[in-house]
């Protein structure tokens, strides 16, 4: 008959039955909100394991005790631990008189070509001069896309802006062709054209894809980018963590190198058509603990922003 | 095959009925749990999932229920039923008339497969000599005509489109106007991906379904979507007369849970599934033989018809 007055007392001590309720709770928003199943469920086992025993003062609720850890864990997830400044690192090689070289791989349709000439609108506004390199040979229509974007973005930025310099060039060697190959040649072309910047687009393919997964770590191998982005949609559910896992993992087996070259960094596309349901940037920082270098908002060239880490867990956890 | 391993894990759990010796509301949730999971593991929209929960409990009442096999009986039919309602939405798909034009509009998300897929349709009934075509209204992705061209001058399927018109709606209609007059059978309109989130986009879809009439309005889904398909197919369906669905990339790992909800959301059956980027990797989708070989079960209609 004293069990009713237990939520108010506060030396009680909490145990996993107290929480429960509450974390099947939010691990079922969570999941509502798009986050992984499995990811949602470790996210409720380590919060529990936080809270086991903790003694709870006079006015917490079990409820917003267990909320508040959660929201903590979820800002932890999505605070870069290491940061990727795209800007410096581009001066740093320019001042080496080397292009700095960019690679955007991931799955078929998430967005790498756009988001690839999104980027090179932002580089070009910084007075930073960029070589395409179209890479992608397979799919139809991917080198006239990227040309097209190409020409769109020399509009936008005419030489007469810039000192009469051509800011935006397209390296192509249109289709069926080995993409590791054109991406070497296009870096050379660069060097030796003292572009800025090399931005480098593959094909979509599928994670499990050997051959292809192959393929691309070659691309990666062969050429050492500066940096490796993964473009992942935010409408992706459960399979954004099968898709970088494997990513990953075909970047370091398929390397034989000692301290082969994973991804460093990761776009989340089509941020604008998911509403609230923003679990998949969760998914994804959670797996690689690698940081959102960009967030994809539309598709348009400045639809192009930083993650704003708050923004995203109050999306979440209301 | 797709779902395959969401197919098993469901039967696992349907076979810890028969193997618990008396049958109770614990073996009951327990059963629940473990399907419960899987389809949420498979993105399975969480509603539906819930929902699914509801109603096999609905139908179980312990107290006025008789002996086992009885019980265990109830149980799986209840469970057959709901996850049948998941990819059957009890209405026929629209079958294409030999000998007269059948316009059919794509619609769906930005990248979602929509213009792969076209050609793929086009080139399955060209296979089976009807005379079929290809409409490109998409003005807005960069390439998005290249892409058409290439693909049609490949399989050798007659297209439309134009590099100067930047209205689609005018393109749409010019095209499938030409084609009608010339006899094609299948004229197939591929359009620009779009979301609910901007309503211009939606407004472009409208008037294109306006001026060209569709026969059939197909909905393109990707296989990896998650939680967010069932809101964005519902926009669609309240926007346009959406008829059937298909689902892509299948090839991969994804188990296509996300996409199933546009099944529900539209009102629409699976008519094909997307199994790899070349042009044949397209295959028909049957709702009844398909949970029968999800389950690994033979008799599914009979357990469902009682
Ligand atoms: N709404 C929205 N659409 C986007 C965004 N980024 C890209 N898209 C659209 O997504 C579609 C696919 O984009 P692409 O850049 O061609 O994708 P991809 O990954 O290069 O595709 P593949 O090369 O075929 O694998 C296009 O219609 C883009 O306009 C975004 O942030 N928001
Ligand atoms: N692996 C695989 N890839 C597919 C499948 N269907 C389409 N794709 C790929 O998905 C990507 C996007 O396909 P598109 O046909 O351009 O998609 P879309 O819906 O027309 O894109 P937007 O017009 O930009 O909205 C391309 O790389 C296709 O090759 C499939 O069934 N399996
Ligand atoms: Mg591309
Ligand atoms: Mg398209």
């Amino acid at each position: 008959m004293f069990s009713i007055f237990k939520g108010l007392v506060g030396s009680k001590n909490l145990t996993a039955n107290d929480m429960k309720p509450a974390l099947e709770k939010m691990r079922d928003h969570l999941i509502a909100k798009n986050v992984a199943a499995d990811i949602a469920i470790k996210l409720c086992d380590s919060v529990a394991a936080k809270l086991e025993g903790k003694v709870l003062g006079t006015f917490e609720s079990v409820a917003s005790t267990v909320k508040n850890t959660l929201n903590d864990s979820l800002v932890q997830i999505l605070s870069p631990k290491r940061r990727v400044d795209i800007l410096r690192d581009c001066l740093e090689s320019q001042k080496q008189r080397r292009p700095f070289v960019v690679t955007f791989c991931g799955v078929n349709g998430v967005g790498k070509s756009t988001n690839l000439a999104k980027i090179c609108f932002w580089l070009i506004e910084n007075n930073l001069r960029v070589l395409i390199a179209a890479c992608d040979t397979f799919r139809a229509g991917a080198v006239e896309q990227l040309r097209t974007h190409m020409k769109h973005l020399n509009a936008l930025h005419p030489p007469e802006r810039h000192n009469g310099r051509t800011m935006v060039q397209l390296y192509e060697k249109g289709y069926g062709k080995d993409a590791a190959g054109i991406a070497m040649e296009a870096i050379r072309f660069a060097r030796d054209s003292g572009f800025d910047v090399v931005l480098v687009d593959t094909a979509g393919r599928m994670q499990d894809n050997e051959p292809l997964m192959r393929a691309l770590t070659k691309l990666i191998k062969v050429n050492e980018p500066d940096l490796v982005l993964f473009v992942g949609e935010a409408l992706v559910g459960n399979e954004a963590v099968d898709q970088l896992v494997k990513f990953n993992q075909a970047l370091a087996d398929y390397s034989s190198n000692t301290n082969p070259h994973i991804i460093d960094g990761i776009i989340l596309t089509k941020f604008d058509t998911i509403d609230d349901k923003v679990g998949a940037a969760i998914s994804m920082t959670y797996i690689t603990g690698q940081p959102i270098v960009f967030v994809g908002t539309g598709q348009t060239y400045t639809d192009l922003k930083a993650l704003n880490v708050k923004a995203v867990v109050h999306s979440l956890m209301k | 095959m797709v779902l395959a391993d969401l197919g098993r894990k469901i039967t696992t759990a349907l076979q810890s009925l028969s193997k618990a010796t008396i049958i109770n509301e614990e073996v009951l949730n327990g059963m629940l749990k473990e399907i419960c999971a899987a389809l949420l593991e498979a993105d399975v929209n969480i509603r539906l999932v819930k929902k699914l929960r509801e109603n096999v409990r609905a139908v179980i009442d312990f107290d006025e229920m008789a002996g086992g096999l009885n019980k265990r009986r109830m149980i799986q039919s209840a469970v057959f039923k709901e996850l049948v309602k998941l990819v059957d939405p009890g209405v026929k798909p629209y079958q294409p008339i030999k000998g007269k034009p059948n316009v059919i509009m794509f619609v769906g998300l930005q990248g979602s497969g929509k213009t792969t897929t076209c050609t793929k349709l086009a080139y399955h009934y060209q296979k089976k000599n009807w005379k079929s075509c290809l409409v490109c209204a998409d003005t807005f992705r960069a390439g998005a005509y290249d892409q058409v061209k290439q693909n049609c001058t490949k399989a050798r399927i007659p297209f439309y489109g134009s590099y100067t018109e930047v209205d689609p709606v005018v393109i749409a209609q010019e095209g499938v106007e030409m084609f009608k007059k010339e006899g094609f059978e299948v004229i197939i309109v591929d359009t620009s991906g779009r979301h609910k989130q901007e309503e211009a986009l939606f407004e472009e879809m409208l008037a294109v379904s306006n001026a060209v009439r569709p026969d059939n309005i197909i909905f393109v889904m990707d296989a990896t979507i998650g939680q967010a398909c069932e809101a964005q197919a519902r926009a669609f369906k309240e926007k346009v007369d959406v008829g059937s669905v298909i689902i892509t990339k299948l090839d991969g790992h994804a188990k296509g849970g996300g996409a199933l909800s546009a099944v529900a959301a539209t009102s629409s059956p699976i008519i094909y599934i997307g199994t790899g980027e070349h042009i044949d990797d397209l295959e028909p989708f049957k709702t009844k033989p398909f949970i029968s070989k999800l389950l690994g079960m033979g008799d599914i209609e009979g357990l469902i018809d009682k």
